[in-house]
């Protein structure tokens, strides 16, 4: 062990505090849950723990900063960081606040430990500085999802959904691995930091762009899973309907959370310190980025759109629909290049990492909505079960056409003003190809079109039609909470000051990178 | 705060917030809730009437330049800072030194009256609501107030995005009242409407962006800017530097514009949803959306599509919405002719009436220009004044078939006299508002497009065949009433005459002495007008001569 890399374990591990505190609660909260069981307590030892990891955060921003040559650390503290950090726990709280009442006593324990692993695995993926440190922090977040699918709903199709996801995220996690092996090759060193200066010298020699763009392709497929881009959305619909809506609801964020900040890391859009962004542009893997990224959003967002325009099955639409909202999310990857190149006012980044935001209030808003009503007992399951809400519960209602509106994109919703800001991305590249980002505009914008048709038909459903049963009061006042947190956020990340807060946060994130 | 911000921004929020009581406090206190209504919408016609005032005020005390100004200059601006023209200090969405999107509104000649429009048809609408809404009456008021304060806006924005924005909130009222309050084939219709203006708006977002986009290239420090003069002024920096390089790119906006702005007017292959709303949807939504949710579109063109696409427009757009206008117009005028549902005759002859509106706006000139000004507000107060005349006519016989009506002018006399005033003024009679507006709008169309000109002037012929026909078939001849039941029918009632009377008034007002309004309205239109000189300039000249100017 060198000399720089103890000191790096030293340094570092005083700031990876909230990570070790949430894994550490889990451990004991799994012990715990062997002699107590209940949902209350477990819910409220999460909450309390995310509470102390975001104290822990927020306290530790301005200390977490490691002097330039520790970058042989296999972490890393800049913007994203906490901002991934921040973003993770702010929905772990949402979770545990939307699966309290969602969960059995008896399995209550396992499930908030797994809850707060995961967060803890956001974080790391966040921070993360070395493929090594990236691959575990990413199944981190993977293996307690397969748990949790497993505990969210008991029978046949529980397993069956928790089966399905644990096959396909194996086998997108070997890819991840087989691509990362490919980049080690190339440069012989896990250490991104250290790949990505490379990497302007990979592009010089003459053998390897052909090895760096297998490696491109397996890293974007391993990760594609997670972001559920085509083609590797497909288990999407099955597992969202095989499971309960909270666990949908974790689905439909978590893993693209996750992937989107690995797809981050590991290209190099947020760079770390000490990396001029001279080093990648036009080098080694990142020429060959926007195109991949530009035909993956593509085909996402329109199969996505597409074959939600067919769904009776109100988590089957929504998969779909999340599926759609990854091809709007993949878009700044293709054009971030470009704009950081012409010094663009809106450099894509902070475009996706605002839309990740708005995304996760309102789907999970959505979900959320959908745990809470009942059609006569049992849960709603199809587009016809919604009829009448707004009659029965008009302010659900209200809070879902909110909801539903800003995924459509309609303007003081978040929805309009990430879209707005992706879009307008896209249509500013002026690049020798620029034209190829203008038809990507469009075919995005007719893309938020046709998912207007399918949105539209839920509003529709809940106030143009009358109600089959009586409606049944609402009880589950945690879910009620978790629902009023993302349509507040919805609306408060769209209209000042909380849109120019949140979109300052975010191009700290970026500036920071860019220059 | 000081007067005019209070008055232009309550224009907005008195409406918004009273619909927010109304949808809270509402339940279980309906007839209070109208009465709220008719006070909020009272309050915003007033408050209307005291920003034309100010503004009157304002635009009086500078003195008329010898040309025209280079940009729009709205007036009444709330946060404006003196420092900076074009803009103002209230911001949306921020994004530090490099600009940001901004809450500006303003008064100019070009919305002045609209908002004046907007204001009256909304005491109208609450109005004729009265006793023809009963089911979830609040509800109703509420999505009517906000559908109300997102019109204003769309006129009162000079911010590109915040245009946009209010752009797209109208639909979401209009949505909810014509699903929820329409007749019976209204989920259709409601659901039509949306997905039609949503899918044309969504490309015109990216038209207005591409501009927001080459703009913030060309300028020198790279700057964003979304203010609509703002815009105006650096691309007209940017033409007069190199014309022939913006073209291609000028016409592809123009194309995305037209798209979004086309649907809303509508014009003529993209007009499918109109009818169908406008037969579905409750008296009050009609005749806001005859009265002003299309004139948006007009709008549209006027404030964006024209200054910030002069190139296109005469390029592309003369050829192109002139000829649609015209189908329009003509198309609008047979079917309406082949109608026997009364509200869908009117809804047709609204397609006809915007094609002159269209016509007159594509003249490219300021002739044609301010007569499409005036053709908009005419055709706010007369398709309105039919719509709520057709609706009071529904409301006592629970029918719109013409077959079933006969002789009504025996019975109702005053109703009568109310619909051949406006079927006239409707028609283009001179003495009446829409005389006024369609000359204007084909004097300026026949210098430009003289062939498609006397097309469209067989278009008031068919106008006035089919007014006069549903007139005949309706109000005159032996009286023959629909089955009703129960009491016998009256003539107008006070509430009726409240509604019509100030449209009726200024109907004539409008038709005797339009010169206080055009005079308003004069120095903005002149903006547009000299943007749109200075570049027809090209279409004129030969195409050998124009490739001179070419810089090598």
């Amino acid at each position: 062990m060198t000399d720089a890399q103890a000191q790096a374990l030293v340094h570092v591990f005083p700031l990876l505090l909230p990570e070790i505190l949430l894994t550490g609660l889990a451990c004991l909260v799994f012990l715990g849950g062997t002699v107590r069981n209940g949902r209350h307590v477990w819910a409220v030892v999460a909450l309390g723990g995310l509470s102390a990891a975001l104290a822990a955060v927020v306290v530790g921003r301005s200390a977490g900063q490691l002097s330039g040559e520790l970058n042989v650390a296999p972490v890393l503290f800049d913007g994203l960081t906490t901002l991934g950090r921040g973003l993770g726990i702010a929905g772990g709280i949402v979770f545990v606040c939307l699966s309290w009442c969602d969960i059995d006593d008896s399995r209550a324990a396992d499930w908030h430990a797994c809850l707060l692993i995961v967060v803890a695995g956001l974080g790391l993926v966040a921070a993360a500085n070395d493929l090594v440190m990236l691959f575990t922090a990413l199944e981190m977040v993977s293996l307690p999802t397969y748990v949790m699918l497993y505990l969210a709903r008991a029978g046949d199709e529980g397993k069956e959904a928790a089966v399905k996801y644990f096959l396909l995220s194996v086998f997108s996690s070997a890819l991840l691995l087989f691509g990362m092996s490919y980049l080690y090759g190339l440069s012989g060193t896990t250490n991104l930091t250290q790949i990505l200066r490379l990497q302007g010298n990979l592009g010089a020699a003459q053998e390897t762009p052909a090895l760096a763009a297998a490696a491109l392709v397996a890293v974007v497929a391993g990760l594609g899973f997670r972001v559920t881009a085509a083609p590797f959305h497909f288990y999407a619909p099955d597992v969202y309907q095989g499971t309960s809506h909270s666990a949908a609801a974790f689905l439909a964020w978590v893993p693209k959370l996750a992937g989107f900040l690995a797809l981050l890391r590991l290209f190099g859009y947020v760079l770390p310190p000490g990396v001029s962004p001279r080093d990648l542009l036009g080098a080694g893997l990142s020429d060959q980025t926007p195109i991949l990224f530009w035909f993956v959003a593509v085909i996402t967002m329109t199969w996505g759109n597409l074959l939600a325009l067919l769904q009776e099955n109100l988590k089957r639409l929504l998969a779909y629909s999340s599926i759609a909202h990854a091809g709007y999310l993949l878009m700044p990857l293709a054009t971030a290049p470009y704009l950081r190149q012409q010094q663009a006012a809106i450099d894509g980044i902070d475009a996706l990492l605002y839309y990740l935001a708005a995304y996760g209030a309102m789907t999970v808003g959505l979900f959320a909505v959908l745990s809470v009503v009942r059609d006569g007992g049992r849960p709603v399951e199809t587009i016809d079960d919604l009829a009448g809400l707004s009659r029965g519960h008009p302010l659900l209602a209200l809070t879902a056409a909110l909801l539903l509106f800003s995924l459509v994109g309609l303007p003081l919703t978040a929805g309009f003003t990430g879209k707005f800001l992706i879009f307008f991305g896209a249509i500013a590249v002026q690049a020798e190809h620029a034209y190829l980002f203008t038809v990507l505009a469009v075919i995005g914008m007719v893309n938020a079109a046709i998912g207007a048709w399918y949105y539209l038909r839920l509003v529709a459903v809940m106030y143009l039609r009358q109600a089959l049963a009586p409606p049944v009061p609402l009880r589950n006042v945690a879910a009620l909470l978790a629902i009023a947190a993302c349509a507040a956020l919805t609306v408060a990340l769209a209209v000042p000051p909380g849109s120019t807060w949140y979109l300052h946060l975010v191009r700290r994130v970026t500036l920071a990178a860019s220059g | 705060m000081d007067m005019a911000t209070l008055s232009v921004v309550g224009l907005m929020v008195v409406p918004l917030a009273a619909a927010l009581v109304a949808a809270v406090l509402g339940p279980r206190r309906a007839a209070w809730i109208r009465w709220w209504s008719l006070a909020a919408t009272l309050t915003a016609l007033a408050l209307a009437v005291l920003v034309t005032a100010q503004f009157l005020a304002v635009r009086g005390v500078r003195p008329p330049g010898e040309h025209a100004a280079a940009t729009f200059r709205p007036e009444l601006v709330p946060g404006a800072d003196p420092a900076r023209p074009h803009a103002t200090t209230w911001m949306l969405l921020d994004f530090g030194q490099r600009g940001a999107v901004q809450f500006y509104l303003g008064v100019d000649g070009l919305n002045v009256w609209l908002i004046d429009l907007t204001a009256l048809l909304m005491v109208s609408a609450v109005l004729i609501s009265w006793p023809s809404i009963q089911e979830r009456v609040p509800e109703y008021y509420a999505w009517l107030l906000a559908l109300g304060a997102g019109m204003t806006g769309v006129f009162l924005a000079f911010d590109i995005i915040l245009f946009y924005i209010f752009f797209e909130l109208t639909l979401v009222p209009l949505f909810f009242l014509i699903g929820i309050w329409g007749g019976p084939e209204r989920r259709h219709a409601a659901r039509k409407f949306f997905i039609f203006t949503l899918a044309g708006s969504v490309i015109t977002l990216l038209g207005l962006l591409a501009v927001v986009a080459a703009c913030c290239q060309a300028s020198p420090e790279r700057s964003l800017t979304f203010s609509i003069p703002e815009l105006i002024l650096r691309l007209r920096a940017a033409l007069e530097a190199d014309r022939a390089a913006w073209l291609d790119f000028q016409t592809w906006v123009f194309l995305a514009l037209l798209v979004g702005f086309a649907v809303k007017v509508p014009l003529f292959p993209v007009h499918t949803w109109l009818p169908l709303a406008h037969v579905e949807a409750p008296t009050a939504g009609s005749v806001l959306l005859a009265g002003v949710l299309l004139k948006l579109g007009t709008y549209g063109f006027l404030r964006l599509a024209l200054p910030l696409t002069p190139d296109a427009c005469a390029i592309v757009g003369v050829p192109v919405v002139g000829t649609l206008a015209v189908v329009g117009i003509l198309y609008g005028a047979l079917c309406a002719l082949a109608q026997d549902d009364v509200k869908k005759l009117v809804a047709y002859s609204s397609i006809s009436h915007l094609g002159f509106c269209m016509l007159g706006m594509f003249a490219l000139n300021q002739a044609g220009l301010m007569g499409s000004l005036l053709q908009m507000i005419n055709h706010g107060l007369s398709t309105g004044a039919l719509f709520l005349i057709v609706g009071m006519l529904y409301d006592r016989y629970h029918t719109r078939r013409m077959a079933d009506y006969g002789g009504l002018g025996a019975k109702l006399g005053g109703l009568t006299t109310c619909m051949v005033v406006i079927c006239l003024a409707s028609a283009g009679l001179p003495g009446l508002n829409g005389f006024v507006g369609e000359a204007l709008c084909l004097f300026g169309a026949f210098a430009t497009m003289p062939e498609l000109t006397i097309l469209a002037a067989a278009g008031i012929l068919l106008g006035a065949w089919y007014l006069l026909t549903m007139l005949r078939q309706v109000f005159f001849g032996p009286l023959k009433e629909p089955e009703h039941e129960g009491r016998d029918i009256a003539d107008l009632n006070g509430r009726e005459v409240a509604i019509l009377a100030p449209i009726l008034a200024l109907c004539f007002f409008l038709g005797i002495y339009p010169k206080p309004v055009m005079d308003a309205a004069r120095p903005d239109v002149e903006v547009v007008a000299a943007i749109l000189r200075d570049r027809t300039v090209p279409l004129v000249r030969p195409p050998a001569l124009a490739s001179h100017d070419r810089p090598q």
